[in-house]
């Protein structure tokens, strides 16, 4: 049963996408590195720095401002915005941007997120991070050994174990699938395929995560550019077209989402309904996800929360050999951030605008013509032949995340 | 405003005017753990905030706890990220749902807040003894004059429901 909800299916596009190299290193300001993203992204789409006229990027207080960036590259801005936020903004801010030219604020704006998530300030929350004075809600959780991502996910994760019998064997597939896609993908940090026995034998992080469970702190710039389809029907390349939207979703007590359970719900639960009834489409006609990938329980859980599969059976799911490339639905098919990098999410969206385009940026010699082998072996294709929807499950938190549904 | 309690490398900051946690510390200095009651539903709530999550009411009024609970979930922490945990690795931080007001006002809620599980005297509880199903009850880590963690250690009761622990 599909509820058709009120949205802007269909008339609004991403037109451009963008990205510097990942690292460890990037040896730059967040400054220079966004500016290289949007950049690249604004040639991507055919358009100049007179084109673009409305700016957001997310950050936490980590990066650089879009006065800053837009100015470097002589763009006058009608709207911009710098937003608060990691995960799940990218999404979310798709959303705003659509909402912001629909309202006549602007016509087309680039979205960036620009980070040293390793060389400046470790995401992993080391160094700088671990520094930070705890006041307000942070007591209820900092002062018990309780700060990194990982130690803030681990009980839902484990409840899920408790609940459903979900093992540590069946969510390493998410880590494997990655792997193998990640081996297709020339800007992937890591390229080299793992095994589940990789997997379960790294050592423990903080159970029930071990250090392959975790994705990779990376130093990196990604943009999207979004206008509206009819400015797009001017454009060069193939614009990819927004079905579907949800930002932010949450649960209730989000000041302390442990208040109102189940625990292993996470906040698709809730986004789902709006972003599948905006599109007026069910999980089964997606052909690629991107499920966000802190940790490989993430993607399991969101795929499950959106009905990829039933409530409890994300563990057999990503087991299965859907997910991975050949499969009936492969998922963060650049590798995602436990392999290609970690960009709060962005180059989750930007991989499925590549696949839907058909140009992903694989081995093969004339991949940016569209040209594609299908050979899913080390080294060669990753673009998934006939996408023609697809999908991203962003994760903030358990209690909070965003979803876009996207379609050639 | 009082001084920053130092704690294992953390500077704890209680202003004046975030009379909810000052007034939870002060509770728990006390050894009693405390959390709000709403004045106009009665139902109680953690953290202490300012009004009532299920009907907005702004009054409110500290009301003791047992402080005996179960455990819902748990980590076990190998890695750890502030430099003043790296000492106890491996620990165990808890999710525990105290016993009072289980299940209310709809069936998935309930009281539930983070702690470490320690010993008696403070230190980590060995990993082996740590399980989703068994019983808890609060201590107090003292800080400071105005200031002392509620923390929970493991109850010599029966557990309550499946016992469940991460295999290998």
């Amino acid at each position: 049963m599909v509820v058709q909800r009120r949205g802007l299916r269909d008339k609004y596009c991403i037109v451009g996408v963008g990205e510097t190299e990942y690292s460890r290193a990037s040896n730059r300001t967040t400054r220079a590195m966004a500016v290289e993203a949007v950049r690249a992204a604004i040639l991507d789409a055919g358009l100049t720095a007179r084109d673009v006229d409305g700016m957001l990027d997310y950050q936490s207080g980590d990066s650089t401002l879009a006065n800053h960036v837009a100015s470097d590259l002589g763009i006058r801005l009608n709207f911009y915005m710098d937003v608060v936020g990691g995960g799940s903004s990218t999404e979310a801010l798709i959303g705003l941007a659509m909402g912001a030219i629909e309202g006549g604020m602007c016509d087309t704006v680039a979205i960036y997120r620009s980070m040293n998530g390793y060389s400046e300030f470790r995401i992993g929350g080391t160094g700088a991070r671990a520094a930070q004075p705890v006041r307000g809600l942070d007591l209820a959780q900092i002062p018990f050994g309780m700060r990194s991502a990982g130690q803030n996910f681990a009980p839902t994760f484990m409840r899920h174990m408790y609940e459903y019998g979900t093992t540590s064997e069946q969510v390493a597939h998410v880590k494997v699938a990655h792997s193998k896609h990640a081996s297709q993908n020339p800007k992937a940090l890591l390229k080299e395929r793992v095994t589940v026995q990789d997997v379960v034998g790294s050592r423990w992080i903080v159970k029930p995560l071990h250090l392959l469970d975790c994705c990779l702190e990376t130093d990196n710039a990604t943009c999207l550019i979004v206008t509206s389809a009819e400015r797009a029907r001017d454009l060069k390349g193939r614009p990819v077209y927004v079905m579907g939207v949800a930002g932010r979703v949450s649960k209730p007590r989000l000041d302390f989402h442990w208040a109102h359970g189940p625990i292993t719900r996470v906040a698709g639960y809730y986004a789902k309904d709006i972003v599948f009834g905006q599109a007026g489409i069910g999980p089964e006609d997606v052909d690629v996800t991107g499920s966000y990938d802190a940790f490989t329980f993430t993607t399991m859980l969101q795929l499950e929360e959106y009905g990829f599969c039933e409530k409890g059976e994300g563990g057999r799911y990503v087991s299965s050999g859907i997910i991975e490339l050949g499969g009936r639905r492969p998922n963060n098919t650049a590798g995602g951030h436990l392999c290609e990098g970690y960009t709060h999410g962005m180059s989750m969206v930007i991989e499925n605008v590549r696949q839907l385009r058909g140009t992903v940026d694989d081995y093969c010699p004339r991949a940016a013509e569209g040209v594609h082998t299908h050979d899913y072996a080390p080294g060669r294709c990753r673009q998934v032949k006939d996408a023609g929807i697809a999908m991203n499950l962003g994760w903030a938190i358990p209690a909070t995340g965003s979803a876009l549904i996207l379609r050639r | 405003m009082p001084q920053p309690v130092q704690y294992r490398g953390m500077s704890l900051i209680v202003p004046d005017n975030d009379t909810e946690w000052m007034e939870f510390y002060a509770h728990a200095r006390a050894h009693r753990l405390m959390v709000r009651a709403c004045a106009a539903c009665g139902l109680l709530r953690y953290p202490p905030t300012h009004a009532c999550p299920w009907c907005m009411d702004l009054g409110w009024a500290w009301r003791e706890v047992s402080g005996r609970g179960t455990i819902y979930s748990y980590e076990i922490v190998h890695h750890a990220i502030q430099p003043g945990f790296k000492e106890l690795t491996p620990y165990p931080v808890v999710l525990v749902e105290l016993d009072e007001q289980r299940g209310t006002p709809t069936p998935d809620e309930a009281l539930r807040i983070i702690g470490d599980l320690l010993k008696p005297d403070l230190t980590p509880e060995a990993e082996a003894n740590v399980a989703i199903g068994k019983r808890v009850r609060v201590i107090f880590q003292d800080l400071a004059d105005h200031m002392a963690l509620p923390q929970f250690t493991l109850a010599a009761e029966p557990p309550a429901g499946r016992v469940w622990q991460l295999p290998g």
